[in-house]
């Protein structure tokens, strides 16, 4: 078992010692306070969301006093082996929509590739700019040792939590001050700026103009994330737009203004590819831009990520990664996989079944924390009907052990009690490859709970990298 | 500017300022019905429902016009668009979807508002709590009122203001619709204790009450009313300031032209007029008729911002 902060019962690793002394001379009442101002804050500026069991309220995620901290070195490690994977995803995904080199030699068989329903036959024989699919890609890391990382998927499509990132450090500015002359922390708020530089980076062939127009194709309010889209294009100064501001006129992409029709050369969107061009994908969809797609491929405009990028973060894909950072890159993996049964296999069904009591069961197109069962924790009843599942449907399942994910110092109830924590730092990829000085921490705020999803009573931390 | 940004900060100020209006018509049947008359206080009350456009709503709803369920009627009921609850709770959602066009403090403003509003309706209110209701609606449009001005002076602007007077303009013509008959020249009453009862509704809920008192001097008489309230350039919420106001805004549109010179030219003789005329010729012609045809222009004027702009 790992302590974020503590190295034994009774010594603080040294970069926590500032905020242990912070701790002891908080009373209850001032936590009391802040967690009060903390709440009012995200009610006031609507960081808010929605679960599948809709109530009228909208709800807010629970935020945690105590941030979470990475010293410069341990933070350098994390950084060189996120940006190694994301340009690994890059380069397979380039591959797969082209050669299939990685197909060619063997190493990764071709029906879980061209089966899948997020690979894109449309997308075959065309490369976006810079041959970047995924400009914005999420990896979700978890820490059970010194130095032992491990990630736990990879997020290439629309990953969300960065305005969550970018707001905990915010207000835990407002409020705690004199933390921030104490500790030097790294910061974190060029972030949109780096979103921004990036997309702009990534303007198609035809674009002639040095500073191409981007927007945030956003799904609408109803939409989860909705806050986020709208404090991304604020803080990007870009426009928000629904599909049905977007049309396309001859072979460019145009949105709707009071001055008349006004191009756009790059689309980040945030809504799915399903929902992208009624004309290309989904014909059913009432949402989407007719016609846009073949805009995209005569390189009128750029979509991000690329349609199909979310093959490359398929939970049976992801058995690959370290094999595809090997292939494409010449290079050792920096971080490392969680070994992975994939159920469609008969030989690992049966390991998975033997040993069902130990391992946690994830649906392959499950998110969110639901449709997943830890066996360790479960009762008999919900692993016999796991069981039943696994038989009856063995594509739709992989299984992993059960790590020990690492504590992190949480305020429950006024005291200081250990609970689990992961990882979200943000890597982008354009003209240059970059990771966010920082990420989001979310926190399985439930005695003894794995699951930090915030559907699942998970919260949420501020995270600090310590300058160097 | 999108349109559709454009289309949702123009209603965004039209519901703030209906919201003010609904609670200022509430404030002033409050008032009217703790002064004793002789005819009930049934009528106000009725006066009240017709100024804020929604008596009809009301009589599907209720058999009886009684103080209790008009007050929750404007206020709170979900089914009046026009309810105080409902204006804030459109004004919120449209900002929701445009919070990147204005600024955070305007968001604040209007969510903060959001939230309290959700946290009244939830709360039984009680007849002495009226007051606090409409003290509380107006002070909250001041606050997003005042946000506005560390806007940049754009399009976005521009269309804030077009929705708010073009609103204002709205409202001040319905409520002089409803009460334009004790601003006839009636002699054997002049003066009367009816009429300066009338008057004054019709001033306070134009919240013109002091201002009217500041304006002229010595006696108050009908004409002088509808001077004030219809053309007098200083006052607000006259029918001029308004046509003034949303021609200001309409041609500081930096976007487009042509389609600024189309709505222009319907607006133009309107507001000529109105700067031009004397209230006398005005009430020789016909109040009612005036402001009749002055509340149709600015439904044409509306639809038209809707089909140059917003399309």
């Amino acid at each position: 078992m790992f302590n974020e902060m503590y190295q034994s019962e009774s010594v603080i690793r040294n970069h926590y010692n500032n905020i242990n002394d912070w701790l002891d001379q908080m009373t209850s009442k001032v936590i009391l306070e802040k967690n009060a101002e903390a709440e009012t804050h995200f009610r006031n500026i609507g960081i808010t969301f929605s679960t599948n069991n809709e109530t009228a309220r909208e709800r807010i995620i629970p935020f945690d006093l105590i941030p979470r901290i990475f010293t410069y070195t341990e933070w350098l490690r994390l950084e060189r082996g996120v940006i190694q994977r994301a340009k690994a995803l890059n380069a397979f995904l380039a591959d797969i929509y082209n050669q299939g080199e990685i197909i060619k030699a063997n190493i990764i068989p071709k029906e879980i590739i061209y089966k899948k329903k997020s690979f894109e036959p449309s997308m075959f024989g065309f490369s976006p700019p810079r041959d970047i699919y995924s400009p914005i890609i999420g990896i979700d890391l978890v820490r059970t040792g010194p130095n032992d990382y491990f990630v736990l998927e990879d997020n290439c499509r629309t990953p969300s939590g960065v305005s969550y990132m970018l707001e905990n450090r915010e207000i835990m500015m407002r409020m705690f001050p004199e933390l921030f002359h104490n500790n030097r922390v790294t910061p974190i708020d060029d972030y949109p700026t780096r979103l921004l530089q990036t997309l702009m980076s990534l303007a198609p062939i035809k674009c002639e103009n040095p500073e191409p127009v981007c927007v945030l194709l956003t799904p609408g309010p109803l939409n989860s994330a909705y806050y986020e889209h709208s404090f991304l294009s604020d803080q990007m100064g870009i426009e928000m737009v629904e599909s049905t501001d977007l049309f396309v006129e001859g072979k460019y992409l145009y949105m709707k203004t009071v001055d008349g029709p006004k191009r756009v050369d790059v689309v980040y969107r945030r809504i799915d590819d399903d929902f992208l061009d009624p004309l290309c994908f989904n014909p059913q969809s009432v949402i989407g831009i007719p016609g846009i797609m073949d805009v995209y491929r005569t390189g009128g405009v750029n979509i991000c990520s690329a349609p199909g990028a979310g093959i490359a973060d398929d939970k049976a894909i992801y058995i690959y990664v370290p094999e595809m950072i090997k292939f494409y890159l010449g290079e050792q993996p920096i971080l490392d996989n969680v070994e992975t049964w994939n159920c469609e296999k008969e030989q690992e069904l049966k390991y998975v079944l033997d040993n069902i009591n130990e391992l946690v069961v994830k649906e392959v197109d499950g998110s969110g924390g639901y449709g997943m069962l830890i066996g360790p924790k479960s009762s008999k009843s919900s692993i016999d009907e796991f069981k039943t599942k696994l038989s009856t449907n063995p594509k739709g399942y992989i299984a992993q052990p059960l790590l020990d994910l690492s504590f992190s110092p949480t305020l429950i109830k006024n005291q200081v009690e250990g609970r689990r924590v992961d990882l979200r730092p943000f890597c982008l990829i354009g003209e240059q490859a970059q990771l966010s000085s920082g990420g989001l921490t979310r926190v399985a705020m439930n005695e003894g709970s794995f699951v930090v999803n915030s559907s699942q009573g998970g919260g949420v931390k501020d995270t600090w990298v310590l300058a160097e | 500017m999108l349109s559709r940004t454009a289309e949702y900060l123009y209603w965004i100020s039209r519901y703030m300022e209906r919201a003010e209006t609904t609670a200022r018509l509430l404030d002033v049947g409050y008032r009217m019905s703790l002064f004793p008359n002789p005819s009930g206080y049934n009528n106000e009350w009725e006066s009240v429902l017709s100024a804020a456009g929604v008596i009809e709503g009301y009589k599907n709803k209720y058999n009886t016009i009684e103080q209790k369920n008009v007050e929750d009627y404007l206020f709170f009921d979900e089914s009046n668009p026009s309810s105080v609850y409902n204006c804030i709770l459109n004004a919120r959602s449209n900002a929701l979807v445009v919070r990147t066009s204005f600024t955070p403090e305007s968001w604040l403003a209007i969510n903060k508002t959001y939230q309290e509003i959700l946290n009244l309706k939830e709360q039984q209110f009680t007849k002495s709590d009226l007051p606090d209701l409409t003290e509380w609606t107006i002070e909250q449009v001041n606050l997003f009122r005042g946000s506005l001005s560390s806007l940049l002076r754009n399009d976005g602007y521009n269309f804030l203001f077009l929705g708010l007077f073009i609103e204002r303009a709205d409202n001040s013509a319905r409520l002089l619709d409803v009460k334009y008959f004790v601003l006839l020249p009636k002699p054997q009453y002049v003066g009367g204790n009816i009429d300066n009862m009338q008057w004054s509704i019709l001033l306070r809920s134009l919240s013109s009450f002091r201002a009217f008192r500041w304006a002229y001097d010595g006696n108050i008489t009908a004409t002088k009313i509808a001077d004030f309230l219809v053309l007098n350039n200083n006052c607000p919420r006259s029918l001029s300031f308004c046509i003034q106001n949303i021609v200001k805004h309409l041609t500081n549109l930096i976007c487009s032209p042509e389609k600024v010179g189309r709505i222009y030219n319907n607006l133009k003789d309107l507001n000529s007029k109105i700067q031009e005329e004397k209230i006398e010729t005005i009430v020789e012609y016909g109040l009612h008729q005036f402001v009749t045809q002055f509340i149709r222009k600015i439904s044409s004027v509306d639809k038209e911002i809707h089909k140059e702009f917003f399309n």
